[in-house]
């Protein structure tokens, strides 16, 4: 049994949660700057570092008090220590630091994207390995193929922009506001998916992605047929992208002898990639690990969950430790 | 009462520890190291020198600026959980309060001038005043030339602190009244920050981590671009 506080600030969201034994949440607070960011049409770095400030230690005093636990009986402090905004994840790493040293607990520090691959254990302890994770956000698409704790294949990871990103791009260009990503799926709701056959690419080569094509696609269709409804052009744009994350995710299931297919990140929130997934599992007798939409966005639970993993495997860190904005996923 | 103090706000590292008895132990690292991985143990190396236990400690005093964003921001954020963790209020003290009360025995009118990049200064005058000094002008951002239209035009002797004094001599060594401060005191110092704070907790001005307001003096450009598009 192990209590690990975690805290998350590599974008957004200033997060804190305690949680037992890498798989029962106790607390997950997360506070959201989206609104903060949406007047400017995306997340800007200095904006969201002065929020971080004001808002961490209320958030960590939060998941503490809901946890109900006293620090002595926590095992370790652990933090996001990359991928993400240098500014602000060096204010988690300097907190979380700071704990530790008064607390005389290990720090641990946590790859972000190692997060998103935990946060479906978080719902599903018993997790089965080996297991391929798609894990789509703003930031990252990329394909792994896990064979155990810690032990990571990156099978592929996109060529130009991030899922979430397309979705971003997409919904600026129709003039649909910030987020882009939720707003396109409730639109994509009342939309014919069929209604635009939008490109696929690379689908059956390989398991890299490329959006930045199709993105450029529903601007020229948009320019050349003004009349068009936005919410078909929003459910065939979704139906793209899906189609896409979806095919090469099930193609490398099989080809992996992989058991269960597993989403995390923000994009892994999307209505009709959580509907595709289950579909294409229950077809193929898999088990589909679809984290609740508070677990694919940013949080610090899941971050609780992989440094769990961490700290058995590699124990605590230096004092000395900073924060990579570029840190990539520890493969073999 | 020991007070922890923690400065992060300009080129250097600082930490110190104070008792009634005056400071214990400090450290100041060489400019332009990483803050956010020299801190942590910055502070449990200067604990360990003052012979004392963190969790004795009872406030804990941060540079709360105006300085460089991201250290800033590195102390703020380490000094505010400490403070939440040991459940001890925190005293803020500004990093130009800092650079002029190192020249606080200066009969002179003191000018903090502080390198804010970009070609600016971050600055505010000071004058001496028994057991300190005194703030008598509102902290600000200026240009280097700016500034020097400020001292060109008072009828004081000034001594103007700070590493944007030094950064920009050329700019400033020539007025005739104003004489620059050497290297020696040009940074804010950690061991200023536990002096200042002390007197500040004897007179109780202590803020709750959560209401510490820091210093920027400066709007993020997103922010500043924004105000320009919807004022015009
Ligand atoms: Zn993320």
């Amino acid at each position: 049994m192990g209590l690990i506080l975690a805290i998350e600030t590599s974008c957004d969201e200033t997060a804190a949660s305690v949680v037992e034994s890498g798989t029962n949440v106790l607390s997950s607070v997360v506070s959201s700057q989206i609104d903060i960011h949406a007047r400017y049409g995306g997340v800007v770095p200095e904006v969201a570092s002065r929020a971080h400030v004001e808002m961490l230690t209320p958030v960590i005093a939060q998941a503490m008090v809901e946890a109900g636990i006293e620090p002595d009986e926590l095992t370790a402090v652990a933090a996001t220590v990359g991928p993400g905004l240098i500014g602000s994840l060096l204010i988690g790493v300097s907190a979380a630091k700071s704990l530790a040293l008064v607390w005389d607990k290990p720090f641990v520090p946590v790859n972000h994207l190692e997060g998103h691959l935990y946060a479906a254990s978080l719902e599903e302890p018993d997790m089965p390995m080996p297991v391929v994770t798609l894990l789509v956000s703003g930031g990252h698409t990329m394909l792994v193929l896990q064979e155990g704790h810690g032990q990571y294949r990156l099978l592929g990871e996109t060529l130009d922009d991030a899922a979430g990103e397309a979705f971003d791009k997409v919904a600026r260009y129709l003039g649909l506001g910030y987020p882009g990503g939720p707003i396109i799926d409730r639109m994509a709701a009342d939309g014919d998916p069929m209604a635009i056959s939008f490109p696929r690419a690379m689908m059956n080569d390989g398991y890299d992605f490329s959006f930045s094509g199709l993105k450029t696609s529903v601007v020229n269709h948009v320019r050349k047929n003004p009349d068009a409804a936005d919410v078909d052009v929003a459910a065939s744009f979704q139906e793209a992208v899906v189609d896409v994350l979806v095919t090469k995710a099930r193609r490398a299931v099989h080809e992996y002898g992989a058991e269960a297919l597993c989403i995390g990140g923000g994009v892994a929130a999307n209505s009709g990639l959580r509907e595709r997934v289950l579909d294409v599992c229950v077809e193929d007798g898999l088990r589909a690990l679809i984290p609740s939409r508070s677990m694919c966005t940013d949080n610090a639970a899941m971050i609780a969950a992989a440094g769990w993993w961490r700290w058995q495997s590699d124990g605590g860190a230096s004092l000395d430790h900073g924060a990579d904005s570029s840190l990539r996923l520890q493969t073999i | 009462m020991l007070i922890l103090g923690i400065e992060t706000a300009g080129t250097q590292v600082g930490v110190a520890i104070a008792g009634q008895e005056g400071v214990l132990a400090s450290a100041h690292s060489g400019r332009d190291r990483r803050h956010a991985e020299s801190l942590t143990p910055m502070i449990e190396f200067v604990a360990s020198q003052a012979r004392i236990e963190l969790k004795d400690v009872s406030a804990v005093a941060v540079d709360i600026g105006p300085g460089l964003f991201t250290g800033l921001r590195v102390g703020l954020a380490s000094a505010m959980a400490i403070a939440h963790a040991l459940g001890v209020q925190m005293i803020g003290v500004s990093s130009l309060d800092l650079l002029a009360f190192s020249s606080r025995h200066s009969s002179r009118r003191i000018v903090t001038c502080m390198d804010a990049r970009r070609n600016e200064v971050f600055t505010a005058d000071y004058r001496a005043v028994p057991g300190g000094v005194q703030r008598i002008t509102e902290p600000m951002v200026a240009s280097p030339a700016e500034l020097r239209g400020e001292l060109v035009a008072l009828k004081d002797d000034v001594l103007l602190v700070g590493d944007g004094a030094l950064r920009y001599a050329d700019e400033f060594g020539s007025i005739e009244h104003v004489e620059l401060a050497g290297p020696d005191v040009a940074h804010p110092s950690a061991r200023s920050l536990v002096d200042i704070a002390h007197h500040k907790a004897v007179r109780e001005e202590f803020v709750p981590a959560n209401e510490l307001e820091p210093m920027y003096l400066r709007l993020p450009d997103a922010e500043i671009n924004w105000k320009t598009r919807n004022d015009g």
